[in-house]
């Protein structure tokens, strides 16, 4: 189960503004030059000064001059004309090539895709095997039969290109088909073609645009090839391949003669590759460059409000391990603001002791873990606040000593247990790893301690399974591994983000058992994030409740349960499955969590709360020591918890 | 890893018959006659008929592909139409020339490749990357061919720091090799680099987001460690995908190259035997080539393999 | 009684093939060994299991996504299962999905207007306006309004986008539809918002519901009966009440067990008196004998010797355990000895 992760998605808009602008440039650029070929290619015969045939012995390899701006060749030709002729070739070139390509490649790949079976069978088999020889020998293989000659060069080019395209199409069907909407669309009682047409068509589109600018670039270059080694188009017509040719034989008399068709070539190719490049980085699946994936962020940033530094910092508790105080992370907007994603974050734990960070998708609890570890992505910044970790406070550190202190002091377990190991290692080997590298363990001590290790999270056959791979493991192992991993160097505090969502609720349970019993033994601090107020029931013996980037409400476990005092923990207890008996009508919340950027000024709940009052359209700050709770009504409210 | 380098021989094996298939029904459409070639305007209708016969060109298609396997099995791929040489002798004379210019360029390749798309990946839109970036694209633009034409141009002509043409075997001397090699490697390596450095590059950069990597940061691994160790194994198995599809690229390069630089090697074979029509020679170059990619195939799979646990076999 | 099913399943096999060397059929894997279900018109059936019990499996099967490998699935008058997947119109416009992920099963290039009304498109012959028209409907059926009709997926939050999928599953009426763990990627107050959605449109317009979730309390609210699955077999089932107060196979007990309780002092009695586990090997079960041998505290050498059929319990319903087996002298005495 999967909720969507909020970590900085606003951030995409600065980044692909910048380099939408830079792009403009280079596809203007592209283009223009494209434009002219197609130009010149059209109007060759008007525009070149002379006959690209006609020879002028008298005159032969000559530099540039005022009559011939490019110098004549061996047979005194004028190469400015030569070269403006070879745009026409090359222009036909790439067209008939790549539309053979096109033609062949993408219906049978399509249909195979779609098919699957035999056909599928023997149809990639012949591929591969078609693909297995250099492309240049099937070309030369196939002139062998049809004879040398432009255009039977391109029908040999278009019959080896259309293996890419035939691929290409195959690969997007069969990805298609896999897709959630296409098996709708089967449920619904579409019929093959339709899908085929509606769905799974509108996809295949932007990488088959990408592919054919590919395609004719690779075209040019393999036509100038055949045509140099003489296979392709015959002298005397003038292509850039004939000309490269010619050019080759006089390069110790003339060198200037490879010059220009080499020129040529080069920028038609490049061009047409960076409008491809473009055009890949620009277009989205079927979506087109109009919509944007963060719709619903606003364009100005937040108001800078200057926070009244809210609540008192947090109590100093004894045998204190983590202190946060007014943590503040925001990301960078669209137009050079900051926008707030946690703000006035407070917290502390002791030894031995397990905080709950508890909140729904957006809330910031998965980014206040990332924050502590100084692992959140570049585009996010902490501007505010310190985060004191046995006495130092992290924000202060270099690098070098931020890297002493995770694992060491402070270490953290991840969502998905298959995600979070590496998978080229064994499982052994990355716990191993950690020990040599931060201890300086000899490699059999480190194996041993290892092994120890797994044995202790519960792994049957620790000495075994330290060999296996982590796709051999089932999620609840993989997660153990985790945990044993983290708890190598023993450090003081363990930072658990939703550790036991992506596992069956069997497993959960036995996991959970396994974070009791490892912090009764090692004694660490737990910071345990998640969304399922149940969980957190079972294991936190302190709950901070998150909404909308800030603290709502903190509380002992028994206390929060039984007299909730913020209308949106209230909310939350009594809207969990296992909370009421009634059949539905299910409590519920109206309204949705608010987007970072989307956050109500003064109390953030304040637009789906029953209790509000005008008071709470100001900043209410977080009151209580022991026991806090961020609404001006708290006292008075008698909440009933869930039931 | 004996189970994996069988199981992928096994798959390997039916490409060579798929391709012996092709090339031989394929070239069985050429309108050249070997009887007409070899006696040309004389003799009488009778003795074309009994050499035919003598060279079994009457039997069936089949029968003709399987006379014609079972003795290339054993090393024998026919006569050459034109100086009645052994095609299996041709070949493995220019043989070891391709193939070592080949390798080189390959070893150029991976190199510089994976270097630039490594350095451009850790520093993602500094000068570095946007260097890298512009220097792959404008690289996969030029000719080999051309580019090997400036090089002799300026380093051999010019400066006259390496032979503007020919080929001196390695077993003959290792230096003089070497200096013959350098410039038509190079040359050829180019756009493969190019390819190679776009292909790390990308992969990189999809790994450096992976909850893995970060995990290996949570765990305080130094950053040199997580990236050599952890990023980079990861990101090169889709790169040694490609590896063997470049080499069967370069492959093809080498036999343009080889023109520039009069090079012996199978290039000139090759377009002797497409003019001339020379029917066992271009089975047997195909042949020859396929067999070639199909040992780097095994290699890269094995190299895969090795990276990628996950494609193992269980 | 079983003649007024509108889904019945008897006896249902679903096998999934690997892909071996040269891409020929590789190993078999039966998701779903021999199942029995049934569901009235107008009743919600909700089916239970973790991740590889098969519950997906059976939807797909009913679905016409998969093929049945073996048994039948009668629905009203046909047999889905002898049509191998290929479904005939009337059939499949009878029967609709609504999918896990909003993220990706609404298709991005298309506008909800066309993704609400392509059931339409597909089986009746109503003009644009029509279609239209039935959309806005639709779209109020579900708490959205007109104006959302011309926007695109990626515009909504992932409770809207359920909504829309709903929308377009209700276009035909049909008289069945299939949810495959319609809520599970939203948060929780989302989630209560979506069923009371489906419960009150189910009471209008008298559809039978077949839903699949991992979450028995939430299952719970909804459904008329409960069927538990683990490991391809279904070892549970019964009236929703009676399953989730009193379960009675040993799996269900031990699946209500591990949900933690919303009271901590409940739970820390609850966690006294377990330990810590071991990790469990994924098992490789012989074919026969009873899949959940190997964790259950009740197994007896009969369990690994036979399946066990489905016996009666009391208060409705059956479990496929042998402590259930009256004949043998088990039974319900049985069942009140064992420790909650």
């Amino acid at each position: 189960m999967k909720t969507v992760p909020s970590d900085g998605a606003a951030a995409a808009p600065t980044r692909s503004r910048r380099r939408a602008g830079g792009s403009a440039v280079i596809v203007s650029i592209a283009g223009a030059i494209l434009s002219l070929l197609v130009f010149l290619a059209v109007f060759a015969d008007l525009v070149s000064p002379y006959d690209p045939l006609r020879q002028n012995l008298i005159a032969s390899l000559q530099w540039p001059s005022a009559a011939h701006w490019l110098g004549t060749d061996d047979l005194g030709r004028d190469v400015l004309s030569r070269l403006i002729h070879g745009c026409r070739i090359a222009v036909i070139a790439a067209g008939e090539a790549t539309s053979i390509a096109l033609l062949i490649g993408v219906p049978i790949g399509l249909f195979i895709g779609y098919r699957g079976g035999w056909w599928d069978w023997i149809v990639m088999r012949i591929v591969e095997a078609v693909v297995s020889i250099p492309g240049i020998m099937v070309a030369i293989v196939i002139l062998a039969l049809l004879g040398t000659g432009l255009h039977k060069a391109m029908i040999a080019l278009g019959i080896l290109f259309s293996t890419s395209f035939l691929r290409l199409a195959r690969g997007v069907v069969l990805a298609e088909r896999e897709e959630v909407y296409v098996r709708s669309a089967r449920v619904v009682g579409a019929s093959d073609g339709r899908i085929l047409l509606r769905h799974i068509l509108p996809n295949i589109a932007p990488p088959l645009i990408v592919q054919t600018t590919l395609t004719v670039g690779a075209v040019l270059l393999a036509e100038a090839g055949l045509s140099f080694i003489g296979l392709g188009v015959q002298p005397p017509d003038a292509s850039w391949g004939t000309m490269l040719s010619t050019a080759a034989a006089f390069m110790d008399l003339h060198w200037f003669l490879a010059i220009p068709p080499g020129v040529a070539i080069i920028l038609t190719v490049l061009s047409i590759n960076l409008i491809g490049d473009v055009i890949r980085d620009g277009v989205g699946r079927g979506i087109a460059v109009a919509a944007r994936p963060d719709a619903g962020a606003p364009r100005h940033a937040a108001p800078a409000v200057v926070e009244p530094s809210a609540a008192p910092p947090p109590r100093h508790r004894p045998d204190e391990v983590l202190r946060v105080e007014g943590l503040r992370v925001t990301v960078a907007t669209a137009d050079g603001g900051e926008l707030p994603l946690i703000s006035d974050l407070s917290l502390s734990i002791s030894k031995g002791e397990t905080l709950g960070l508890v909140g729904e998708s957006g809330s910031g609890k998965t980014l206040t873990g990332l924050a502590i570890l100084g692992l959140t992505s570049v585009a996010l910044r902490t501007t505010h606040g310190s985060i004191v970790l046995n006495g130092r406070d992290l924000r202060g550190l270099s690098q070098r000593q931020i890297e002493e202190v995770r694992g060491n002091e402070v270490a953290m377990v991840f969502q998905d247990p298959t995600t979070s190991l590496n998978p080229a290692f064994t499982v052994g080997s990355q716990i191993a790893e950690v020990l040599r590298a931060k201890h300086g363990l000899s490699k059999p001590a480190a194996w041993a301690r290892t092994v120890e290790l797994i044995d202790r999270v519960g792994i049957p056959r620790p000495a075994e399974r330290a060999r296996a791979f982590p796709h051999e493991l089932s999620g609840g192992m993989a997660q153990r591994i985790a945990i044993a991993r983290a708890l190598s160097c023993n450090p003081s505090l363990l930072v658990a983000d939703e550790p036991t969502t992506a596992l069956d609720v069997t497993v959960q349970q036995e996991i959970l058992d396994l974070f009791r019993d490892l912090q009764a033994e090692f004694g660490m601090a737990i910071l345990f994030v998640t969304h399922d107020l149940a969980v957190a029931a079972d294991i936190c013996d302190r709950i901070s409740v998150m909404y909308a980037g800030e603290m709502v409400e903190m509380a002992e476990v028994g206390a929060l349960f039984a007299r909730p005092r913020h209308p949106y923990t209230r909310g939350l207890l009594s809207a969990m499955p296992h909370a009421s008996d009634r059949m539905p009508p299910l409590p519920t919340i109206r309204g949705n969590v608010p987007r970072p950027g989307t956050w109500p000024a003064g109390c953030r709940f304040s637009n789906r709360c029953d209790f509000r009052i005008a008071a709470c359209e100001r900043r209410i700050p977080l009151a209580g020591a022991d026991r806090q709770v961020r609404c001006i009504r708290a006292d008075e409210l008698i909440l009933e918890a869930a039931q | 890893m004996l189970r994996l380098i069988v199981q992928r021989l096994m798959a390997l094996v039916p490409l060579l018959f798929i391709v012996s298939v092709l090339t031989f029904s394929f070239t069985s459409l050429l309108p050249s006659d070997p009887v007409d070639l070899i006696l040309g305007d004389t003799g009488t209708q009778e003795q074309h008929e009994m050499l035919r016969e003598r060279m079994g060109l009457n039997e069936p298609i089949v029968v003709r592909y399987v006379q014609w396997l079972g003795r290339a099995v054993q090393g024998d791929l026919g006569t050459s139409f034109f100086n009645s040489v052994s095609v299996t002798t041709a070949l493995m004379q220019r043989l070891p020339v391709t193939l070592s210019l080949t390798l080189v360029s390959a070893l150029i390749a991976i190199v510089v490749g994976v270097a630039a798309g490594i350095a451009a990946a850790l520093r993602p839109r500094s000068w570095v990357d946007r260097l890298a970036t512009v220097g792959a694209t404008i690289g996969q633009a030029i000719p080999n061919f051309w580019f090997g034409l400036l090089l002799v141009a300026i380093f051999a002509v010019n400066l006259r720091w390496f032979p503007a043409t020919g080929f001196t075997p390695l077993s003959a001397s290792p230096v003089d090799w070497m200096r013959s090699v350098a410039l038509p490697a190079i040359a050829l390596g180019l756009s493969s680099s190019a390819a190679i450095a776009r292909q790390v590059r990308s992969a990189m950069v999809g790994v450096l987001q992976q909850d893995y990597i970060r995990a290996a940061r949570a765990q305080g691994l130094s950053s040199r460690r997580v990236i050599l160790r952890h990023a980079l194994t990861n990101a090169m198995v889709p790169v040694v995908a490609v590896l063997s599809f470049q080499i069967t690229v370069l492959l093809g390069g080498a036999l343009i190259v080889e023109q520039v630089f009069a090079i012996n090697g199978l290039g000139t074979l090759a377009i002797g035997a497409v003019r001339q029509q020379d029917i066992p020679m271009i089975q047997g170059l195909v042949l020859v080539m396929v067999g070639l990619v199909v040992v780097v195939q095994l290699a890269t799979d094995v190299v895969y393999g090795l990276l990628n646990p996950k494609a193992r076999p269980s | 009684m079983s003649d007024e099913a509108l889904l019945e399943i008897r006896d249902l096999r679903v096998t999934y093939w690997g892909k071996s060397l040269l891409g020929f059929k590789g190993r078999a894997f039966d998701a779903v060994k021999g199942a029995n279900l049934s569901i009235r018109p107008g009743q919600t059936l909700g089916l239970v299991g973790e991740s590889g019990s098969g519950k997906s499996s059976i939807a797909n099967a009913v679905l016409g996504l998969v093929p049945a490998n073996g048994g039948t699935i009668r629905f009203g008058d046909v047999d889905l299962a002898a049509m191998r997947t290929r479904y005939p119109p009337d059939v499949r416009g009878q029967i609709q999905a609504v999918f896990q992920d909003p993220y990706s099963s609404l298709n991005p290039s298309m506008t909800v207007e066309d993704i609400v009304t392509e059931p339409l498109r597909v089986h009746t012959t109503m003009s644009r306006a029509e279609r239209r028209a039935r959309a806005v409907d639709l779209l109020r059926l579900v708490s959205l309004s007109e104006e959302h009709l011309e926007r695109h997926p990626h515009q909504f939050s992932g409770g809207q986008r359920q909504r829309i999928a709903i929308a377009s599953a209700l276009a035909l009426t049909p008289k069945l539809i299939v949810l495959d763990e319609p809520v599970s990627a939203l948060d929780v107050s989302t989630q209560n918002q979506i069923i009371n959605l489906l419960y009150e449109r189910r009471d209008e317009l008298g559809i039978a519901y077949l839903l699949i979730a991992h979450d028995l309390a939430l299952v719970h609210h909804i459904s008329d009966r409960i069927a538990v699955m683990y490991l391809g077999h279904i070892v549970e089932e019964g009236p929703s009440d009676r399953v989730y107060r009193s379960p009675a196979h040993p799996y269900t007990r031990a699946l209500l067990d591990a949900v933690p309780l919303l009271d901590p002092d409940a739970q820390r009695r609850r966690r006294a008196s377990r330990k810590a586990a071991p990790a469990r090997e994924t098992p490789r079960l012989a074919a026969q004998g009873c899949p959940y041998r190997n964790r259950c505290p009740h197994a007896m050498p009969r369990c690994e010797a036979d399946l066990p059929p489905d016996y009666p319990v009391d208060g409705g319903g059956t479990a496929a355990c042998y402590l259930f087996d009256a004949a043998a002298g088990q039974g319900s005495a049985r069942l009140r000895a064992v420790p909650a």
